[in-house]
């Protein structure tokens, strides 16, 4: 039953609410004076008495200053109910008079009662939507705190995943290096020395060579592993372009003094945002590639240039170009096929250099140059960089 | 020389920390090795050696750490580090606090030589000069006259800007030390000159290898250490 009355009263107050303010307020007061009036001609009817129909009307008044907004209506309500009590009921009925002693007071207490009565309702009414308001944002901070710690909680799980994962791989790169290092660091120490007799030296090459390349798929392996599924962000900086690219010769010299390899700088002085020894890497898998399978000794150049907001890598050779096969496979973004010791390594060190380029938001391609050999070419978003 | 020059390898892992000791060796160097932080230090204070080789990747205690207490010291002996890869700012951070120069596992024999010949002479230089800086510096056919205020090349003069001559300048008295980027921003253009990057300072250097006609690949006077710094050859 309480349910009811509490489910008819939200009704009519949500419907209610959908009238605009100032004709509901009226509507109300008009309401609620007709009943006073109606109630108070019954009464009149019954008891005679005047006094009840002040009570009536007051409590009308009562119920309009709770049910409107504002002071006015309330206050209206309340001189309007004693205009009628005064002619309706009231000797002489059906006429204003203030003849009676006493009754100017009785009138004017009414009044100032169902002023005071409007004034408290209004105030315990701004109390309430004070309250209602308060608690909306006492809600809505606590969600809004919920939902802050609910990310918080993310953000921080995510870091702490990167943090191991940096932390593994640092390990792993920091237990595989170190015994490579050493391998070839004492192999080239007995190269150097006198005692080792000529037919040992090329074992000791031999071995030289493998744990060097080691290094270099320890490397690539690393890095892919690194960039291949973006958890762990490129440590992108600005940097000059030039000096990775002399970086990554020096170190492709280091492992084949033999081979001649020409940088070709342009003019365009390229600085920008990169992961330089990621970038320093691809340079150093296109120039080992080329020095390895193209056939070609003398004539490797790496050339450097900008190309609207590309800055361009570039490495050719002028052996004896690549495979169709190949070529379809890089094109494709495919592993390469391993079959056979001339292209070992080479599906590798090329997919790694195709993850990195990537991974930066640059292009990768690959082609044979219509006088002979092959192009590498990869270039790096330069835009907005002089 | 006729007297060995003594160096000391702080490196804690036995097989790299062996073959330095014998490629150091054959190259006529005596040589004293420690495993340890604590262990290199006493045998620092016992021996005296000529020049150290420090690996910041020790078992008990920070690398940086020892280099401080050998930077303290009165003594200037050269000290080169041993680094991981991937740990640029611990470079930069050993470099600012003293250390000469830096190589990264994996390394080379004939590049640690190199760099160890490089760190030598140059303390030799630093004990003979007693302090007083040259007028004229000569690296290959390459001569800075710092009183003229003159760069020839090959017999020819080379205009260089303010800040590029500084920077050259800088680097040759230095020459076979490694220069942070910081370090140079700080003495070219002031505590802050560099503003955070060091673009300005990056974009000169390219300036100054074109009119070096410097290859970067192949470089005759200024070798680039890559997301570091800057060193002049000098031999």
């Amino acid at each position: 039953m309480l349910q009811h009355l509490k489910d008819l009263y939200h009704w009519v107050d949500v419907q209610g609410h959908r009238i605009p303010a100032i004709p509901r307020n009226l509507g109300i007061t008009a309401l609620f004076l007709c009943a006073a009036y109606w109630a108070s001609s019954i009464l009149i009817t019954h008891t005679g008495g005047e006094n009840n129909s002040a009570l009536v009307f007051v409590l009308a008044v009562s119920l309009i200053s709770l049910l409107t907004s504002g002071y006015v209506y309330g206050i209206a309500a309340s001189i309007i109910g004693a205009l009628f009590i005064n002619i309706y009921f009231m000797e002489p009925y059906d006429a204003f008079s203030l003849s009676r002693t006493g009754y100017p007071v009785a009138m004017l207490s009414m009044v100032a009662i169902s002023c005071v009565i409007c004034a408290l309702t209004a105030r315990v009414k701004k109390q309430a939507t004070e309250a209602v308001r308060r608690e909306k944002n006492a809600r809505a901070l606590y969600e809004q705190n919920e939902k802050l710690n609910a990310e918080k909680t993310a953000i921080q799980l995510q870091s702490d995943r990167v943090a191991i994962r940096e932390n593994i791989l640092r390990a792993v790169s920091h237990d595989l290096r170190t015994p490579l290092t050493s391998i070839s660091g004492a192999v080239a120490v007995l190269l150097a020395s006198p005692e080792v007799s000529p037919k040992n030296i090329s074992m000791l090459n031999d071995i030289k060579q493998d744990a060097d390349g080691l290094i270099v798929m320890v490397e690539n392996l690393l890095s892919v592993t690194r960039v291949q599924d973006g958890t762990i962000p490129l440590k992108k900086r600005e940097e000059m372009l030039e000096e990775v690219a002399g970086d990554a010769l020096l170190t492709t010299r280091r492992r084949f003094p033999d081979f001649h390899v020409e940088l070709d700088l342009s003019e365009d002085i390229l600085y920008l945002p990169m992961d330089p020894l990621l970038i320093k890497q691809v340079i150093v898998n296109l120039l080992e590639n080329a020095i390895r399978h193209s056939g070609d000794r003398d004539h490797i150049t790496l050339r450097l240039y900008r190309q609207e907001d590309w800055a361009v890598v570039e490495v050719r050779d002028q052996g004896h170009g690549l495979s169709p096969e190949v070529l379809q496979a890089i094109q494709a973004g495919q592993a390469m096929p391993l079959s056979g010791d001339a292209t070992r390594g080479m599906g590798i060190g090329l997919s790694v250099c195709q993850s990195i380029i990537q991974a930066h938001g640059g292009f990768f391609t690959a082609g044979n140059h219509p006088s002979g050999g092959a192009v590498f070419r990869f270039g790096l978003s330069a835009a907005g960089t002089a | 020389m006729s007297e060995k020059q003594t160096i000391l390898i702080i490196e804690d892992d036995r097989a790299i920390s062996n073959f330095i000791s014998r490629a150091l060796a054959t190259n006529e160097y005596r040589t004293i090795s420690a495993f340890t932080g604590k262990e290199g230090l006493s045998l620092f204070f016992s021996h005296g050696p000529d020049l150290v080789l420090l690996d910041l990747g020790l078992p008990d205690m920070d690398g940086l750490e020892i280099l401080t207490q050998l930077r303290d010291l009165p003594r200037e002996v050269p000290i080169i580090i041993i680094s991981a890869r991937d740990r640029e700012s611990e470079k930069v951070r050993a470099l600012d606090m003293g250390a000469d120069d830096y190589v990264v596992k994996p390394f080379g024999v004939s590049e640690l030589l190199a760099r160890i010949r490089s760190a030598l002479r140059r303390a030799e230089r630093m004990k003979l000069s007693q302090g007083i800086q040259r007028d004229i510096y000569q690296i290959k056919d390459l001569t800075i006259d710092l009183a003229k205020h003159q760069i020839l090349l090959d017999g020819e003069e080379i205009h260089f800007t303010q800040n590029e001559f500084k920077i050259i300048e800088l680097l040759a008295i230095h020459a076979g030390k490694v220069l942070t980027y910081d370090f140079i921003l700080e003495h070219i253009w002031g505590p802050y000159g560099g503003s955070g990057s060091n673009q300005i300072l990056r974009v000169n250097m390219a300036n100054i290898r074109r009119k070096l006609k410097e290859n970067p690949s192949d470089p005759k006077y200024i070798h680039t250490e890559l997301g570091i710094g800057y060193r002049m050859l000098d031999d």
